[in-house]
């Protein structure tokens, strides 16, 4: 009986010279003890994918969209759909009404929600606030929208009595906000049904409403208390993480949003032949396994335990930071634990993100109360 | 010669400072401009390699803001960034982009982008920093 797996003639793949070997060596190393000290990022070091490793001997793309029928056969498109059809339950899409893909990470999220927007309102205007990630303003400049920065309020959050007051004055323009479900900083909630009551006080019946949930997105539907956040709270696209929660070698995200809405647009790709409506053509096809791979192990019972372990972690942080007198604090649903920046400059072995007159650590799921007790003592030190 | 437009908090340092980081690179300022107003500390220059200044300066963390943008100084209050939009929709002049660099003491810095510079730098001749 034929073998028919693909096996690559290892005659034809030169070797690594010893000298190239010690440098990767090197590099694991370097990243590994990194990684065992990174406090102020949010991207999750608790992860095992070693199952999926024969996949890295197959070129997998799965360019175009998941949805429609390629003729390459060599990817994972169905279980790209699976992973699709979790998000969707846990982002209460309407079922068989929603659309999206695996992305390279949440920038790329974010702009196919704002593409989608841009094509459905040529004449939006786009609001959000200055706790905004950077990365919108440089997708509003890629994609040539018009954009209005709103203030913040202390703890992150959007100002709604400036956002209300913004818009009234462009009435003519219909408004597309970005909701942040977690700001980089602070990991405050736009709420979208605030943003939603302004619109109807206003009466403006034409909008979009985008979420950029890059962290929060795996946090939101495992708390008791979450965020209005989902397609059933009114928004119409949202783009999460995939490397930051769940934890990925390979940065990835994921992007949803209604069929209805980007059938629309589709329509106006397909005149210009071609009916792939992702951004990015060729697509990754491993992180979809990736991600696959963490919701069959997970489920929504093991994706709520780690999150309620990394909310109790931030608690236990904010305990030990106020014990050695340094005022911490979080936002409801959040695990960013932010505290005033220290005058000296930061250990580097934390990494420790800074902003103005703040800087955080977020609690992720390798982030053990050890490594939280070794922060607090040298930030102490710093603060004395 | 094209001008950058650097606000911070209230910093008497800034212009050492941001002297020192062009001087470093051998990028020549041949005009400048600094004023602490407020909480505010502002300096608009010109130099002989905009470019190349402009990077320098946001790679050492700087908030520089080049001469697309106009740098208006606002009160720190509620609709306050409406109000001049408004200006701008009563004069039917479209703005591309809104962004707030700064806020402290009670104000803000405000950089407005528009195709129409000119007519948009005359409209806000009130308000504007640079």
């Amino acid at each position: 009986m034929n073998d028919i797996r693909h096996k690559a003639p290892a005659e034809l793949i030169p070797d690594l010279s010893a000298g190239d070997r010690a440098r990767l060596d090197e590099l694991y190393e370097r990243l590994s003890a990194a990684t065992a000290h990174c406090v102020g990022y949010p991207c999750s070091g608790v992860f095992d994918y070693s199952e999926l490793d024969r996949f890295m001997r197959l070129p997998i793309n799965n360019v175009g969209d998941p949805f429609g029928k390629g003729i390459y056969r060599v990817n994972t498109q169905d279980f790209e759909r699976e992973v699709l059809s979790f998000f969707a339950d846990i982002f209460s899409a309407p079922k068989d009404a929603y659309w999206g893909y695996v992305t390279n990470g949440g920038t790329e999220g974010n702009m196919y929600g704002l593409y989608l927007a841009r094509e459905l309102l040529k004449d939006g205007m786009v609001y959000f606030s200055e706790d905004t990630h950077y990365s919108i303003g440089k997708t509003l400049g890629v994609l040539g929208m018009r954009s209005i920065m709103i203030k913040s309020q202390p703890n992150g959050e959007i100002d709604y009595e400036d956002l209300e007051e913004t818009i009234r004055i462009h009435r003519d323009m219909p408004p597309i906000i970005v909701a942040n479900l977690g700001t980089t900083m602070t990991g405050a909630v736009d709420r979208v049904d605030r943003i939603r009551d302004i619109f109807d006080r206003l009466a403006l019946k034409r909008y979009h409403i985008h979420v950029d949930a890059a962290l929060a997105g795996m946090i939101m539907p495992f708390v008791t208390d979450p965020d209005p956040f989902t397609f059933a709270d009114g928004v119409h696209s949202i783009a999460v993480s995939g490397h930051k929660m769940i934890g990925s070698p390979i940065p990835c995200g994921i992007v949803l949003a209604l069929k209805r809405q980007v059938d629309r647009i589709a329509r106006s790709v397909e005149y210009i032949g071609t009916l792939d409506t992702t951004l990015s053509g060729s697509r990754n096809g491993i992180t979809p396994l990736i991600l696959w791979d963490a919701m069959r192990r997970n489920g929504r019972e093991g994706f709520r335990r780690i999150v309620v372990g990394c909310l109790q972690t931030a608690d236990y942080a904010i305990d030990k930071f106020k014990e050695a007198g340094i005022e911490a604090w979080r936002n409801n649903n959040s695990n960013t634990v932010v505290f005033p920046r220290p005058k000296g400059p930061l250990p580097e072995k934390w990494q420790i993100a800074v902003f103005e007159d703040i800087a955080h650590i977020i609690t992720m799921p390798h982030v053990t109360r050890d490594m939280v007790d070794g922060v607090v003592a040298d930030i102490a030190e710093l603060s004395q | 010669m094209k001008q950058i437009t650097i606000v911070a908090r209230r910093d008497l340092d800034l212009l050492a400072r941001v002297s020192q980081v062009l001087a470093d690179r051998g990028i020549n300022i041949t005009s400048l401009d600094s004023e602490n107003t407020g909480e505010h500390s502002i300096i608009v220059l010109t130099v002989e390699d905009y470019d190349e200044a402009l990077a320098v300066l946001r790679d050492e963390g700087f908030n520089a803001v080049s001469e697309d943008a106009i740098v208006v100084r606002l009160k720190d209050e509620p609709g306050a960034v409406a109000r001049v939009s408004r200006r701008f929709a009563e004069a039917a002049i479209p703005l591309r982009s809104v962004r707030i660099i700064e806020r402290s003491g009670g104000y803000g810095l405000v950089a407005l982008a528009t195709e129409r510079t000119k007519e948009a730098l005359e409209l806000v001749e009130d308000i504007r920093v640079s």
